[in-house]
């Protein structure tokens, strides 16, 4: 930890300039649309033009070879940075050796975007033309509430809940709508069978938890007054924080199992554990890793903090322009039919497992059949739902990584029975405005 | 003679009761190096589905032939091309690397030179100097003369090996005796050819010991490789390996084939073992003489 701050501090010397100019043409741009007039570096390259595309999407050749066999004018090239994605990416920034287009998470978006790695696609007119393409609150996050266009949003990880449906029919519990009835439900299970418990609580996992945070519409950052406006710690986030820990502290939740870990499947095929809270990318991981377990699943709707649904994200993914990058009409072409095109996309579900940002994408042939492993249900039907119920207005914030690990550091501590979640949360909040100070980025407490 | 039974049995007793703690080291130590080999056989053979849901050193569902078909055809059958490179760089690494080693030690071993115990020291500090400290002084060198992500950016620094000079030069001042050379040098023999008909005939255990080493090296070498290349049709198994593990959260299969894969890649090096294992006993022998 100590060792990332002093990093950071590092860096800051070096990005400091770089971000306020960042932030000033943040702040000023809504009133500055006329930079995205300058429609001549949007001009088409005449002849051949090779792009560069860095990714870790398993299979991402082959969609990109169909794409370059149709277009031997525009021919891309991919590399996979699977291992260390954003060291590679930062280092090539460093070098002034970055790609065209290359992967960033959501929640890494606004990190990259202070350190000036991207450059605005919205002079070319087909970037613009795109946002009706998308799930609206992909958009909302790759154009910085419509500050430019800085990425195309490719992969999403809507939530749901799985449900070991034999188990809630052998207690006689109907599945859970709400939060309350999914506590009051983790209890009877646990009293019931002490070997067995609703669900874990992996505190080493900041990304699922602030997929929970998303779901309360517990806003993380706001941008006004030409500051972040940090609400990290907020009667929102407080509400999901003390819930698990209450249930933590009731032992009905496990906390010693990490996600996607051996450890993790063997508990679930050992039958100790009654449900997960996932996203859509998850289906494919106990399909392939609990095949014994086929039939017994069911995805339902996350359950509510109040009457009306709503949803969060856990992961998914961009495909970013990159600062330096010669051709940006040529990438703009390629990213979007990369990401809305229904055959690109049928293909990245296929190999990779992606599931779509774009609205065209949720309805492709195989999201639209029932999943033999989940009782032949139409599971996808559930994402689709979630995707919608997505709250828009949710944003990163500049030093979220660091954030994160904070938030982690603090959770792995409230999970061993030291302070608790919600304190955690304070930690985390104390760690946002100090790791933006550092940086020399404007923040602020928002006002509770 | 009664005394003196006693003493026997308790002498015998003395060298049964240590004996037995020898063998139940060496049976630890057995379990210890062998464990992981053993888990990495029991894996292989299971479905993706056994692998967190059964035990891990027990076998489940034998699923053998199935993983190597998935392995060796997934991605157009990249895993047979990185075996292949692995092949190549070891194989051909090893081959030049020992030669350079076997010339270059059997000259500081024979010829007397100014400089020399000199140079040898310098080899001698190479030793001291992880390889993993020099891949990014090399990268930047070979990126510079356009070299990186080509096969020689992998290849070239493979067949340096310092610690293969001083083995050589240690083997050739024990096997290789001057009146020999001398009578081979009388009879007219220049010196590559003294060095190929003879000095390398007498050296050849110790050889195969320096390719031995030199082999296990560049195939079990991860870091220099993934520094150099980007382009997966030239990576070696380990970088493969790497790669496809590092997208196991995406495409939870690939877990499977990283497990067949590591297993397959580890046969390789057990047959050469197997087969030069003669050599390179006599060879550490002759080393251990002077």
């Amino acid at each position: 930890m100590r060792n990332t701050a002093s990093r950071v501090r590092l860096a800051a010397a070096v990005t400091a300039v770089a971000s306020i100019a960042v932030l000033a043409g943040c702040s000023s741009s809504s009133g500055n649309s006329g930079s995205s007039s300058a429609a001549s570096s949007c001009a088409p390259a005449k002849g051949k033009v090779t792009l560069q595309y860095w990714n870790t999407v398993p299979g991402m050749d082959k969609v990109v070879a169909l794409w370059n066999k149709q277009n031997p004018n525009i021919q891309v090239q991919t590399k996979n940075i699977s291992n260390d994605q954003y060291g590679t990416i930062s280092n090539a920034l460093k070098a002034g050796s970055a790609p065209d287009l290359a992967q960033v998470g959501y929640d890494e978006l606004p990190n990259l975007r202070t350190q000036s790695a991207f450059v605005d696609a919205s002079k070319c007119s087909a970037a613009t033309a795109a946002q009706s393409k998308f799930v609206p609150w992909t958009w909302s996050q790759t154009s910085f509430g419509n500050t430019g266009v800085f990425a195309f949003p490719q992969d999403t990880g809507p939530m749901a809940l799985y449900v070991r449906s034999d188990i809630f029919a052998k207690y006689h519990l109907p599945v859970p709508k709400t939060w309350d009835e999914y506590a009051s439900d983790a209890q009877k299970l646990h009293s019931a069978d002490k070997n067995l418990t609703m669900t874990f609580f992996d505190p080493n996992n900041a990304e699922w938890f602030n997929g929970l945070l998303w779901q309360n519409s517990a806003t993380m950052y706001a941008y006004s007054n030409n500051k972040w406006q940090v609400s990290v710690d907020s009667a929102k986030s407080r509400q999901v924080a003390d819930y698990w820990q209450k249930l933590i502290d009731e032992k009905v939740v496990r906390t010693d199992l990490a996600n996607g870990s051996t450890q993790m499947y063997a508990a679930y095929q050992k039958n100790q554990i009654a449900s997960y809270v996932g996203a859509a990318w998850g289906y494919s991981m106990f399909r392939d890793n609990l095949p014994s377990q086929s039939g017994k699943w069911s995805i339902v709707p996350m359950p509510t903090w109040g009457t009306s649904a709503a949803s969060g994200d856990w992961g998914g993914s961009t495909v970013a322009f990159m600062k330096g990058s010669k051709h940006l009409y040529e990438s703009v072409k390629f990213n979007a039919w990369l990401n809305t095109d229904p055959q690109a996309l049928a293909l990245e579900n296929k190999l990779g497992g992606l599931y779509p940002a774009a609205t065209a994408g949720l309805k492709m042939q195989s999201l639209s059949q029932g999943v033999p492993y989940y009782n032949n249900e139409k599971i996808f039907d559930v994402f689709a739902e979630s995707s919608k119920n997505i709250d828009t207005s949710f944003a990163w914030g500049p030093t979220q990584k660091t954030v994160n690990l904070s938030l982690q550091d603090a959770m792995a501590k409230a999970a061993a029975g030291k302070g608790t979640l919600s304190g955690a949360l304070s930690t985390a909040q104390a760690t946002a405005l100090k790791s933006m100070k550092d940086l020399a980025i404007p923040a602020e407490a928002a006002g509770k | 003679m009664s005394n003196l039974t006693a003493g026997r049995r308790s002498a015998s007793r003395e060298s049964l009761a240590s004996r037995t703690a020898v063998m139940a080291l060496m049976l630890v130590l057995m379990v210890y190096f062998l464990l992981p080999v053993y888990f990495l056989i029991v894996a292989a053979t299971k479905p993706q589905g056994d692998l967190a849901a059964t035990n891990g050193l027990a076998f489940s569902h034998f699923n053998l032939f199935s993983n190597l078909h998935t392995l060796f055809t997934r991605s157009d059958g990249i895993f047979l091309k990185w075996a292949l490179n692995s092949v190549i760089y070891a194989v051909l690494g090893a081959g030049v690397g020992t030669l350079i080693s076997a010339l270059c030690g059997y000259a500081l071993a024979k010829f007397r030179f100014r400089g020399r115990e000199f140079l040898f020291s310098v080899v001698l500090g190479g030793v001291l100097v992880p390889t993993t400290a020099l891949a990014l002084p090399l990268f930047l060198l070979f990126s510079s003369i356009g070299l990186v992500n080509t096969y020689w950016a992998v290849f070239l620094p493979s067949i340096v090996s310092p610690f293969g000079v001083y083995l050589a030069r240690i083997f050739a001042s024990a096997a290789v005796p001057e009146e020999l050379l001398e009578s081979a040098r009388l009879d007219g023999a220049g010196e590559f050819r003294t060095f190929f008909s003879v000095a390398s005939r007498l050296m050849a255990p110790s050889l195969v010991t320096i390719f031995l080493f030199q082999f296990v090296a560049i195939w079990n070498n991860f870091f220099l490789p993934m520094v150099m290349l980007q382009k997966e049709s030239l990576f070696p198994v380990t970088l493969g390996l790497f790669e496809w593990n590092g997208q196991t959260a995406r495409a939870p299969l690939l877990q499977e084939s990283v497990i067949t894969g590591s297993l397959v890649s580890i046969v390789p090096v057990i047959i050469v073992f197997v087969l030069l294992q003669r050599f390179w006993r006599t060879g550490l022998a002759a080393g251990s003489l002077k």
